[in-house]
């Protein structure tokens, strides 16, 4: 079993406060705004040809890199540079309203912010200037956090870094999944109804019984 | 009634500010608004149809996950809580649920519907009552015990094991004409051999005269005094789903707001109708539990009918107890990744063995406990269509998700498999029957850190007898309103213990009666 372990809070604010703020609450976001440690830049990464829709050039490396710790190399699975993880996280978070896009910006940087790594433990460096194995430990510790808000946090950059590998039929192969039946083809070549006093095409769906009561 | 054909209308086919009349506004179209505008219809009401999300038919359903989850989901199938702590899924295009949904047909337990009338006040919403609309439907939709010759070998795991064990179960009835098995149910049937709304009612009401209008979004209701007067509606881009700055109303006799549990209170707090501070609470979504195993042979979880059998052993606990429904999901790579633990090498290696691998459901029946007031529904920015879902695990639900995993692993490990995981977000692997309680005992019980997920939302505008204490009456006319109506899954004062679908089709058909004698 996992035991939990002690875990500072913020200065100047209780863990019940952040709980209560909930995801991505103000003052646990004010601190990935400022501070010195909070300027010490981050590694940047080459950007999609056809740009970005919602992340910084910052934002996007951190998703990368957290895809990379996500989705490792493995023997009969697209990379995460063939999927275009990163990219399509971006095209996924480009589809939700103004609000979620700014929570995710907000996550991206608190998670990358070396003063909020600080508080929480005791790491300075942004999160793509570690190594692997302290990624890693930088995601369990959100993952099993005792503060509900990063677990939260956590989750929510999970989902959308794993939706933006998985999305990808290429992955079917390697999970063994062989793709939708061969009888979804035929769906561009049928008939759409939309009334307007057009005959509606008989179907499964039509009632030939006499009216119901 | 109406003079001009029936129609289906997308987003784009307005491009002007539109003002429409009609008697009855419908405001959602899955179980509870296509039932509902059906009858209407059948009565020779005209009636205006409004769907938020898209119109898709078989002519577009390809069966991938990555295109079927944003066209035919509520915010693109990653719906959750805030805390992110239960991933909802639920429909949102033209049949509602219904388009998406795994077919699993029960009727209302009378047990639900007793203590909807000993607790809520609830007055003549019985059994007998419902029973010659369940019949109609059932008819209408070809519901029936899908036969266990056709039961794939995902449900299989779960019928052999409740065999093993001497627990209690069933074959699922089911929508379904001309089922070929296929499993795709969840992206949308291919065949139209579901029966859902998209397929049936919605267009034997359009045959009837009514328009319906896909890609709009319902901002408010036109509020009077003890009336509304219509709805008013912006139209969404159907590719971007950002509004298309044509603005659609539609003035009507009576109103019908059916938008399931989560929208539907939305829409009247954003009219500023809170009924007494009741709209948005007592929101209750039969938190999901899931217990995945590794199986000696193939499952390949994603093929044949994705639900067939189900057991109803542990719905009944006593007091102070959740009960839980045990059921089989459809397992597909997209939404497998998403919702099983872990991540790298580990994850990876778990998504591998997805052809071995089966789960089993435990779908808890919340809102019966005195103690279980349930989630809360709010508003966020008025302007955005995202709303706040508030639903705390408590000590209650805690207590049944353990209950349910051990129960879960017992059937899987009876039933063969070779080892069992929790969906821990750090992952438990059982290895032995031996091991199920200490593991499950040891395992961590807390929000965020056990996958919760649901697909079945209910409550948000109580019916009951006292204004003070519920949203709509036994009539799902909502309290102090002469001609508003709330007709979906948001009614139910308590969760059902069962798949909501028919209990909805049963309650709007039999509501029906009540919104056509408004309607003058």
């Amino acid at each position: 079993m996992d035991v939990p372990h002690p875990e500072p809070a913020p200065v100047g604010l209780s863990r019940r406060t952040l709980i209560r703020r909930g995801l991505l609450g103000g003052a646990l976001l004010a601190a990935g705004g400022a501070g010195f440690l909070a300027l010490q830049s981050g590694t940047t990464v080459a950007l999609p040809a056809d740009g970005l829709l919602v992340f910084t050039p910052a934002q996007f490396a951190v998703l990368d890199a957290v895809a990379r710790r996500m989705v490792r190399p493995r023997a009969g699975w697209p990379t995460v540079d063939q999927v275009g993880v990163a990219r399509a996280a971006d095209r996924i978070a480009a589809r939700v309203e103004p609000s979620a896009q700014k929570e995710l910006r907000q996550l991206l940087g608190l998670f990358e912010n070396g003063l909020a790594g600080f508080l929480f433990g005791g790491r300075t460096r942004p999160f793509t200037r570690l190594d692997g194995p302290e990624q890693d430990a930088v995601l369990t510790e959100w993952r099993d956090s005792r503060v509900a808000v990063r677990r939260t946090g956590y989750a929510a950059l999970r989902t959308l870094v794993l939706a933006g590998y998985y999305q990808s039929p290429s992955i079917w192969p390697a999970v063994g999944y062989g793709g939708p039946p061969r009888i979804f083809e035929d769906g561009p070549s049928l008939p759409e109804w939309k009334g307007g006093g057009e005959p509606r095409p008989d179907g499964n769906g039509v009632w030939h019984g006499e009216p119901l009561p | 009634m109406t003079s001009t054909p029936g129609r289906i209308l997308a987003g784009r086919d307005l491009t002007v500010n539109t003002t429409l009349h009609c008697d009855v506004a419908v405001v959602g179209s899955g179980a509870g608004g296509s039932v509902l505008a059906e009858r209407l219809t059948a009565r020779g009401l005209d009636v205006v149809m409004l769907e938020e999300g898209g119109y898709w038919t078989r002519r577009s359903f390809d069966g991938r996950e990555d295109h079927s989850y944003p066209r035919l989901y509520q915010e693109m199938g990653n719906r959750a809580t805030d805390d992110q702590s239960v991933l909802i899924l639920q429909g949102r295009n033209v049949g509602g649920g219904t388009t998406v949904n795994w077919c699993t047909s029960f009727r209302t337990p009378r047990r639900v519907l007793e203590h909807w009338r000993d607790h809520h006040g609830v007055k003549g919403l019985t059994e007998e009552a419902l029973v010659p609309h369940w019949e109609a439907i059932e008819k209408r939709l070809h519901i029936a015990e899908w036969p266990l010759d056709r039961m794939n070998a995902n449900n299989q795991v779960l019928w052999d094991g409740c065999g093993k064990l001497g627990y209690s179960r069933g074959l699922v009835r089911r929508n379904v004409n001309n089922c070929a098995n296929l499993g795709y149910c969840g992206l949308g049937c291919p065949l139209d051999a579901k029966m859902s709304m998209g397929v049936t009612l919605i267009p034997d009401a359009v045959e009837k005269g009514m328009t319906v209008v896909a890609n709009a979004s319902v901002r408010r209701l036109l509020v009077g005094n003890r009336r509304v007067g219509g709805v008013e509606a912006q139209l969404l881009d159907p590719e971007t789903e950002r509004p298309t700055g044509v603005t659609l109303t539609v003035m009507a006799k009576t109103v019908a707001v059916c938008g399931g549990a989560i929208n539907s209170p939305a829409l009247l707090l954003r009219s500023s109708l809170d009924g007494n501070g009741n709209v948005g609470k007592r929101f209750f979504l039969h938190p999901v539990v899931i217990m995945s195993a590794l199986m000696p042979e193939p499952v390949t979880a994603w093929t044949g009918a994705p639900q067939s059998a189900y057991s109803h052993q542990f719905i009944d606990r006593g007091p102070g107890k959740l009960g839980f429904l045990l059921e089989v999901p459809p397992i597909m790579p997209l939404i497998a990744a998403s919702v099983f633990p872990g991540f790298g090498e580990q994850h990876q290696a778990l998504l591998e063995t997805l052809p071995y691998t089966q789960t089993t459901i435990a779908i808890c029946h919340d809102g019966l406990l005195p103690e279980d007031p349930g989630g809360t529904v709010k508003l966020r920015d008025p302007e955005e269509r995202r709303v706040s879902i508030d639903y705390p695990l408590r000590p209650f639900h805690f207590e049944a998700f353990r209950a349910a995993c051990k129960e879960m692993a017992r059937i899987q490990f009876s039933a063969g498999a070779r080892e069992v995981r929790s969906l821990h977000s750090n992952p438990v692997l059982i290895k032995k029957a031996g091991d199920i309680d200490a593991a499950m005992d040891a395992a961590p019980w807390e929000p965020g850190r056990v996958r919760v997920a649901t697909a079945h939302q209910m409550g948000g505008c109580a019916m009951g007898g006292d204004p003070q204490t519920s949203v709509v009456d036994s009539t799902l006319r909502y309290h102090g309103m002469d001609n508003l109506f709330v007709v979906d899954g948001s009614v139910f004062p308590t969760a059902l213990g069962v798949n909501p679908q028919e209990s909805i089709f049963g309650i709007a058909r039999w509501a029906s009666q009540y919104v056509a004698a408004a309607t003058s």
